[in-house]
């Protein structure tokens, strides 16, 4: 049936109006169209051509298989709150946005599963379980908001992975519509090992680029039976990351294990939820185990006998729920914080081996000094993922860029010792040159003919995760594709 | 926020930003979107993001607009003014915002913008007129409609209406708040208009100013009554100053600035000599308290407004404060506490009235989980924007947990709006006012004293 | 092309000691080649595969040969590249907890040296002193463990792989959180050799448990309900079992003496928390179970007997009797059912049968022995079994001959087309393990 009461000649968005069925589901009008020029990352902004509210799986099939059909760009979109410009509509995209379709569909305690649909929020899971003692591991910071579609095509990690994992390791099956509008199923059932290549392991984490993910089945896991929090202070951050390693190898695996330097400490005790750490220390350790009561306290004693061989100027555990409480607030809004304590800032996700963590640290230290901008530390020590956070001015010419060039320079410090560019935030947008840093040309050949086999048209989402090729990438392409057909 | 309030005032963004679509004074201040990242932790807070899906109907995407305006991105029109209008003001958005941006302080300035630009035309504009401009800011107009009111209930005339049917031809959200129009009594104002002190019983402690309130005072006069009873019980002195008037805020959310500057001059003016000024309607104390948004541009009227709002304290907060008896009686009801928007979010007041609830012998408290979740009430917003507000409002009552027999809260506006919810969704809690528990477990006590 | 040319050929690419005629042709398990090359660097790999490629040579990829009765439609195929020979650590960062080994290395080799570190590779497949960690990862192997430290895909953060056409292409990395580009190692992890040669595998590593004990848990015939509702209730409860793996009789029987369903529960953790897990345990047990708890060395000595059962695909078998193996994977709690009817097939088919699920988990394993045609049959009735649960059964091991006749991956996923496309983008000449996995890929 035909859409009334819209305002529009363009037949392509009366045809994806008439698709969902309402004038309510389908926004086209330029002021509407604003407030979805970028999503968490700013810097790149572009106008979508229309967004598209479906309800349903049959809705979001209908929607891509009308874009393939007439060769429109889409994406998915769904809180928006990616870091890397995952789901800015680069090449004017219909973007597809998931957030109605929000339903929890079934909860199997039993079997320790469930079923949501894509705009589902992450911590809303949590909450709907918790009463009966389940949880959902993955914890990003966003996760107050941030839908567990979105943590599927970024493959979110959050302060609890280092124990827990990733939201790869908890995703046991998925209903994707792909980029030509078939539905497939993978993963039937929640049944891990399904024959076949991991198309569950490959979706996970491919930024939106390989299909649209309309329903997930995922673990949930009980809670733990106790838990202790630990907070240290160390006047020196050598001490601070050499605790880290030796907590580690100790035989102890913390459910968190986060830093934070002297600058990121100002700037969290500045903003909204400060707590009232010394501003003369070097770095902060936040440690938390959990697990079997009976064993916890020898791991914490183990923890403050490390902290102590360490130097460390003071160490307490929290006295209960609402210190705790208080303790992960005032980590867990630390970007945010920022905000405190300079104008802008720019967060970036570098992973690195544990053990090159004093080194690190001292480079982006002396970057710090070169680019003539600060530079923070909040990090999720336990799993070497750093968040470097290069504070400065955007209203000051020229200081946005001097800030992306440091950003970078902190990364291509994370490659050089044998890290990653991203640990959890993803390329999207911001690191697709970054890639080079790790990968070589026929590495992310090897990739792109992946995204080949699912999505040939490169309609969904393109221009993302991948560097813009250079002519040698060009004519590997060619002499592969020759010598293939020698064949 | 002060200091960058200062930076504004000696250049304003629509003076140095040529490309900037906000043409009159009094726009929205730079550096409070300066400070938004556009991290999305907003979200989630926004009764009209849960509800819409809709970028452009959340915090983020609000700022967003706002700032593509002054960057010349967007012109100011009916397309810019939906979004803007659609906002509850419930300032939900600013407690879960980590750089803490003023969303509310934007959303206000930017609605003042559209009203300039586009000055409402048609009936809506002469309602608007009549309510905000020809009502509100006059307390006896408002006294006679509240008799008028009385004369409807007491007259039969009420039961005449509804049981002729004549009923059935309001639009549906006027039948639902005329079905749960509270009792009307008479008011504080008139009732103690001959006195210029309303004397502490017992020892005087402290004096402290009342703000009434406009339609606090009118349509929930025995609210005051029961606010003036708890505080001259605790050793306050109360004083009702002469010369106050209706604090502005539904001005202010409807985006007519002038008058909110009128009034607040008028308020700053009357309570000049108070030393404390007590508030028990959420919103007219988050308004007072952001009196100095007002003044941005102008430097002497700031600064009076700064003292001004120095001194404004909800009742809940000041009891808790400055301390209070505990009731003896017993009130043994299952009570709930909803956060009004402006209570929580504006005023970051939580603890303190379930504090007072739960020194309360008897009372049961019962968790309500998103308890700061807005209502839908936001002022006229129950009128204005109908639909939203009943969207918002079924959610709300959702979180009710079925087996309260009362739901207390702290703002009239939020009492009339769940009252609605009561009655629409079929359910029997009585809604009360925090205060109002306080003083009948007080009342109860003497009574069993007396009886003694 | 004669054998004697390939080789002639290949020496001008390899060092002649790496290869040799094969002479173990009709090996009763297939997926052999005529010509055996052992590789021992990763250049060489590459050569080899190049060559393969231009030449349009087919490849076998072994390595330990445990899982050799895997899936494969080719008795022969030109090549036989085994990886025995290129083995070793690459790099160990105990600090990091992170290992670089080689894919020939075995996995009993590698945890014995980690062991010494205090550390391990959380995995627990079967046959570990012959199975080499490169055959674990593309078959993507676990153990009962899985419940608690998860699989494969969870403990690989970085491959090098060589594709078929020589290039070294590197998945993930070093690190143990890394989303740059598309998570490359899961489409190997388990791809069964077809895609390329897993010549470098990095994984993270867990400390050593301080303490672990095994709880056994019997219960008798005809008390399935309570033995489900005694399951439910401990994964209910905030205990934290490593493992819970159902036995069926006829397993615990070699395993424990006991021919009894018994529930294998173990514990790993410092041991102030196993203890009172143990305790724990002891409460929650149904009146009707019988408990034994197998502490340090003896729970160890039990593990190792666990995985030393069932079919070897390096060990020439003993018996003359067809032997299968499969893996059967459904919901959680529906693995009681899948060994039950496991159970039962030892009577109505003559046949003997062992099978352990994960409760916690919804994977099985069933060893089958005994006459061809029962055990064809046996095959056919566990799947109509599984997918009666909505699950699915493959074979893990069976003869060539008998992989003719039977589909060892089952019907071919709807979304089939995903799978041949990305075979044929890597691997457009189909040489590596060609016919090995689903749908003849």
């Amino acid at each position: 049936m035909a859409v009334k009461g819209l305002k529009t000649k363009d037949q392509h968005i009366i045809n994806l109006a008439n698709i969902v069925n309402s004038p309510r589901s389908i926004l086209y009008q330029k002021e509407d169209l604003l407030a979805y020029d970028c999503d968490g990352f700013t810097i790149h902004k572009h106008l979508p051509r229309a967004v598209v509210f479906p309800k349903n799986t049959e809705e979001v099939a209908r929607l891509v298989k009308y874009c393939h059909e007439h060769d429109l760009p889409f994406l998915a979109r769904g809180a928006g709150t990616g870091l890397s410009g995952g789901a800015i509509p680069l090449n004017g995209e219909v973007i597809i946005s998931l957030v109605r379709m929000k339903k929890l569909l079934s909860v199997d305690l039993e079997n320790r599963r469930a079923v949501v649909e894509p705009g589902f929020v992450n911590l809303k899971l949590t909450n709907s379980i918790s009463d009966k003692g389940y949880y959902y591991a993955p914890d990003p910071s966003s996760q107050y908001c941030c839908t567990i579609g979105g943590n599927v095509a970024e493959n979110a990690g959050g302060a609890h992975c280092l124990k827990y994992g990733v939201t790869t390791n908890h995703i046991l099956g998925l209903e994707v519509v792909m980029p030509n509008g078939e539905i497939i199923e993978i993963g039937a059932n929640g049944i891990p090992d399904a024959p076949g290549y991991d198309l569950l392991g490959l979706l996970t984490g491919s930024e939106g680029t390989l299909g649209i993910v309309t329903k997930i089945t995922v673990r949930i896991l009980k809670n733990p039976e106790a838990k202790q929090t630990v907070l240290a202070y160390f006047d020196k951050v050598a001490d601070g990351s050499q605790a880290v390693s030796d907590i580690i190898s100790a035989g102890i695996v913390p459910a968190a294990l986060e830093m934070m330097d002297k600058t990121a400490i100002e700037g969290v005790e500045a903003a909204a939820f400060p707590v009232g750490h010394p501003k003369d220390i070097e770095a902060v350790l936040l440690i938390e185990v959990d697990g079997i009561s009976a064993g916890i306290d020898e791991q914490i004693n183990e923890i403050l006998d490390v902290c102590k061989k360490r130097n460390v100027r003071e160490v307490k555990v929290a006295q209960d729920e609402a210190e705790r409480g208080r303790w992960w607030a005032n980590r867990k809004t630390g970007f945010g914080a920022m905000g405190a304590i300079s104008p802008d800032y720019l967060v970036q996700d570098g992973v690195i081996p544990r053990s090159k963590l004093p080194i690190v640290l001292e480079r982006i230290n002396q970057i710090s000094e070169e680019y003539g901008l600060r530079i923070s530390n909040i990090f999720h020590a336990g799993d070497g993922n750093l968040h470097p956070l290069v504070l400065f001015d955007a209203r000051i010419p020229g200081e946005t860029e001097k800030a992306l060039a440091a950003g970078s320079a902190c990364l291509q410090v994370c490659a050089d010792v044998g890290g990653t560019i991203t640990g959890e935030h993803g390329v999207g947008i911001e690191k697709r040159e970054e890639m080079r840093f790790v990968f070589k040309d026929e590495e992310i050949i090897a990739q792109t003919d992946i995204r080949e086999v699912f999505n040939p048209k490169n309609l969904l989402n393109a221009g993302k995760l991948f560097p813009t090729p250079g002519r040698c990438v060009e004519i590997k392409k060619e002499m592969k594709a020759a010598s293939t057909a020698a064949n | 926020m002060s200091v960058r309030e200062m930076d504004i005032k000696a250049d304003p963004s629509c003076t140095t930003n040529s490309l900037s679509n906000y043409l009159w004074s009094d726009p929205p201040d730079e550096n409070k979107w300066a400070d938004c990242v556009h991290c999305g932790m907003c979200l989630e807070s926004c009764p009209t993001y849960e509800h819409t899906g809709q970028e452009q109907h959340s915090p983020r995407g609000r700022v967003h607009l706002i700032k593509s305006v002054a960057e010349g991105k967007l012109k100011v029109n009916e397309m810019f003014a939906d979004p803007v209008f659609q906002c509850l003001d419930c300032r939900a958005c600013t407690t879960a915002c980590p750089a803490d941006v003023d969303v509310g302080g934007l959303i206000e300035e930017a609605r003042g913008q559209v009203r300039q630009a586009m000055p409402l035309t048609g009936w809506k504009g002469t309602v608007s007129k009549a309510i905000l401009e020809g009502l509100f800011p006059h307390p006896n107009r408002l006294d006679s409609l509240g008799g008028l009111l009385k004369f409807y209930q007491k007259s039969g005339l009420q039961k005449a209406v509804r049981k002729t049917g004549l009923i059935n031809i309001m639009p549906k959200h006027l039948v639902e708040m005329e079905s749960i129009m509270p009792e009307i009594k008479e008011s504080v104002r008139k009732k103690y208009k001959n006195e210029n002190v309303i004397k502490a019983k017992g020892e005087s402690k402290h004096e402290v100013s009342f703000l009434t309130g406009c339609v606090m005072d009118v349509m929930f006069g025995d609210i005051n009554e029961a606010t003036i009873n708890v505080l001259t019980r605790n050793g306050n002195d109360v004083k009702i100053p002469k010369n106050q008037t209706c604090c502005g805020a539904l001005h202010v959310h409807a985006g007519d600035r002038e008058t909110g500057r009128k009034l607040a001059k008028q308020n700053i003016e009357a309570f000049q000599d108070s030393e404390k000024i007590i508030v028990n309607a959420a919103g007219c104390g988050c308004m007072l308290k952001e009196y100095p948004e007002l003044f941005r541009e102008e430097p002497e009227w700031h600064e009076k407004a700064e003292e001004f709002s120095k001194k404004v304290e909800d009742i809940s907060k000041y009891l808790y404060d400055t301390g209070y008896e505990k009731p003896k009686a017993e009130i043994n009801k299952r009570i709930t506490y909803h956060d009004a928007c402006h209570l929580a979010h504006g005023q970051g007041i939580r603890q303190e009235p379930r504090d007072l609830l739960l020194n309360i012998p008897g009372v049961e408290m019962v968790h309500m989980p998103n308890s700061d979740r807005c209502c839908g009430s936001a002022g006229v917003y129950n009128i204005t924007n109908p639909e939203m507000a009943g969207a918002v409002l079924e959610s709300k009552m959702e979180n009710v947990p079925d087996d309260v027999e009362m739901i207390s809260m702290g703002n009239p506006g939020c009492m009339l709006q769940m009252a609605i919810g009561v009655q629409k969704y079929g359910r029997n809690q009585q809604v009360v006012h925090t205060v109002q528990l306080l003083d009948w477990a007080y009342q109860k006590e003497d009574e069993g004293k007396e009886g003694k | 092309m004669v054998t004697a040319d390939l080789v002639n050929e290949l020496k001008m690419i390899l060092p002649e000691e790496r290869i040799g005629e094969n002479h173990e042709l009709d090996h009763p398990l297939g997926n052999s080649g005529k010509v055996k090359v052992c590789p021992e660097t990763e250049e060489e790999i590459s050569k080899l595969l190049n060559y393969a490629n231009l030449n349009g040579k087919t490849i076998s990829v072994v390595s330990g040969g445990t899982k050799r009765g895997f899936g494969g439609l080719s008795e022969n195929n030109d090549l036989l590249l085994s990886l025995e020979n290129y083995k070793g650590i690459v790099e160990h960062t105990v600090g990091d907890m992170t290992l670089t080994v080689k894919p020939g290395t075995s996995f009993k080799e590698l945890q014995d040296y980690l062991a010494k570190h205090n550390q391990k590779i959380a995995l627990d497949p079967a046959w570990p002193e012959d199975a080499t960690i490169g055959g674990i990862i593309a078959a993507n192997e676990s153990g009962p463990k899985r419940l608690g430290y998860g699989s494969s895909r969870d403990a690989v953060i970085g491959l090098r792989v060589v594709y078929p056409d020589g290039q070294v292409i590197r998945a993930g990395g070093k690190v143990v959180k890394n989303v740059a580009g598309y998570d490359m190692n899961k489409l190997f992890i388990g791809s069964m050799g077809t895609l390329g040669v897993l010549s470098e595998v990095t994984l993270k590593l867990r400390p050593l448990p301080k303490y672990e004990s095994l709880i056994l848990l019997s219960f008798p015939e005809g008390k399935s309900d309570e033995m489900k509702s005694f399951a439910v209730k401990l994964l209910d409860s905030m205990l934290e079992p490593v493992s819970l793996e159902l036995l069926s009789p006829s397993l615990s029987e070699k395993l424990t003496g006991e021919k009894l369903y018994t529930l294998v529960i173990a514990f790993e953790d410092v041991e102030s928390s196993v203890h009172y897990q143990e305790d724990m345990v002891k409460k929650m047990k149904p009146f009707e179970a019988k408990l034994e708890i197998y502490k340090r060395e003896k729970a160890q000595e039990f593990w190792n007997a666990f995985y030393k059962n069932g079919p070897n695909g390096a060990r020439s078998s003993s018996t003359n009797e067809t032997e299968a193996s499969l893996k059967v994977g459904v919901v959680n709690l529906d693995v009681l059912e899948i060994v039950r009817e496991s159970e039962l097939l030892r009577d109505s088919h003559n046949l003997v049968v062992e099978a352990h699920g994960g409760l916690g988990h919804g994977l099985c394993q069933i060893h089958v022995r005994g006459a061809i045609g029962d055990v064809e049959s046996a095959i056919k009735h566990l799947r109509e079994s599984a997918e009666k649960n909505n699950g699915y059964a493959i074979v893990k091991h069976l003869p060539y001959s008998l992989r003719q006749k039977v589909n060892v991956w089952g019907d071919n996923p709807s979304y089939f087309f995903l799978l041949q496309g990305i075979k044929s983008k890597i691997d457009s000449n189909g040489i590596m393990n060609p016919r090995r996995f689903v749908g003849g890929i």
